[in-house]
């Protein structure tokens, strides 16, 4: 196995690591620091905040969510299967579409529940 | 070489200690990206380019993302710690310490064998060897996963789907199939109301 | 590979270990124990990604796969009865869950 290939990413690393600390700890040291209780408050159109900036979401985003998990789980099965048709022949091609099968049934269904409507 | 496997291993003992012992929740969830990244690097000194690519999309990209949005979603605050975490604490670290010095001396009782790979695993790339052997060998296995994915699916539509009450929706096939007849009624007004 | 296959044993084992002691240390929310089984699940993949590898068979890896499907499942259904729980209850401390009855 060749590790050379990764040295692109590595740099990226270091440069990316570098650039992010060297902005935060520069702005950190030059910039005026001269912090008062008026400055450090809250700021929301002159009245002191209502209520929490973490307020909930809506359970509907985390559907959403969900489903973006199971079908990348589906695409991460996809890859491989691409790449390696030309050897596995038919019974890879008959394998994978029992299995997108399998996942269109869910996929039908959540269609028809809705979950994927927003209101 | 050996360098890199220290350097991620120890990234990701010291995050997941950080995971199980942060107070703020959102703080977990980022040492347990970070902690996933590293063991992601450990794959690739592992050999296993593919999977340490599927750890980052599926993990880092999928999972973890979906705790970050429950600990958002629910608002839970940072926890002063509490009486009831002593309680547990001496009972916990003595089966964690228990534990690993016995997974630690059944490991250093093993045997490994270090093989040469198959000659088919040095031609072609990681995802090809993988793929040769998944879809044919392993044909049921995948499947059962398939219905693992759906049974998530089904399960989580059920569980946190609610309709609510009074709200209007858009009813597609409703609207395009409306004919003039059923919408527009005619009325003829007299000339004296 | 001038790897030793100990060193990936020995760093699964305290990953094992922490992700237990995390199950027990934590009394105030569930999220935080479903972290700790994600980190055992990795734990194992490491495993068996390093068996694999040292013995040049590839299922290992495959199972790894299969892993990576059921811990994501998991997560999306333990993370599904966490958010109804947190509707039912208003909270998700551990010491709240004492009435999951049917």
């Amino acid at each position: 196995m060749n590790y050379l290939e990764y040295l692109p990413i590595f740099v990226f690393i270091i440069i990316a690591l570098g650039l992010s600390t060297g902005f935060a700890l520069l702005s950190s040291f030059v910039g005026p620091n001269k912090p008062d209780k008026e400055k450090l408050s809250a700021y929301e159109c002159g009245f002191p905040p209502f209520d929490d900036a973490r307020g909930r979401f809506d359970v509907r985003f985390y559907l959403v969510a969900i489903l973006f998990i199971i079908f990348d789980l589906e695409v991460a099965f996809l890859f491989p299967w691409a790449i390696s048709l030309s050897s596995t022949g038919l019974a890879g091609y008959i394998s994978m579409m029992l299995f997108l099968f399998i996942l269109t049934v869910g996929f039908i269904y959540e269609w028809k529940k809705g979950a994927l409507e927003w209101e | 070489m050996i360098l890199f496997f220290f350097l991620f291993s120890a990234v990701t003992v010291l995050s997941s200690i950080a995971v199980i012992s942060s107070r703020n929740p959102v703080h977990s969830v980022f040492f347990l990206i970070l902690a996933f990244v590293n063991s992601a690097g450990i794959f690739v000194l592992a050999g296993a380019e593919f999977l340490a690519m599927i750890l980052l999309i599926v993990y880092v990209g999928a999972v973890a993302v979906l705790f970050l949005f429950v600990v958002m979603m629910l608002n839970v605050g940072v926890d002063k710690i509490k009486t009831q975490t002593r309680k547990y604490m001496l009972s916990g670290f003595l089966v964690a310490i228990i534990l690993l010095f016995e997974l630690i001396f059944s490991f250093a009782n093993l045997d490994i064998i270090i093989q040469k790979p198959e000659n088919n695993l040095e031609k072609n790339t990681n995802t090809h060897a993988l793929g040769n052997v998944l879809y044919t060998d392993y044909f049921l296995p995948f499947q059962v996963s398939g219905c693992i994915l759906l049974v998530a699916m089904l399960g989580a539509i059920i569980l946190t789907l609610r309709k609510r009450e009074g709200v209007l929706r858009q009813n597609i096939s409703e609207q395009v199939s409306r004919t003039k007849e059923d919408s527009i009624k005619i009325v003829k007004i007299g000339k004296k109301l | 590979m001038q790897l030793d296959p100990n060193y990936f044993t020995i760093l699964s084992a305290i990953l094992f270990s922490i992700g237990i002691l995390g199950i027990f240390l934590n009394r105030r929310s569930i999220i935080i124990i479903l972290m700790s089984i994600e980190i055992l699940l990795l734990s194992v993949n490491i495993n068996l990604v390093a068996f694999s590898s040292f013995h040049g068979n590839l299922v290992g890896q495959i199972f790894t796969m299969f892993v990576l499907t059921v811990a994501a499942a998991e997560a999306a259904i333990g993370l599904a009865i966490i958010v109804i729980f947190f509707r039912n209850r208003g909270s998700i401390k551990v010491e709240d869950a004492e009435q999951l009855k049917g």
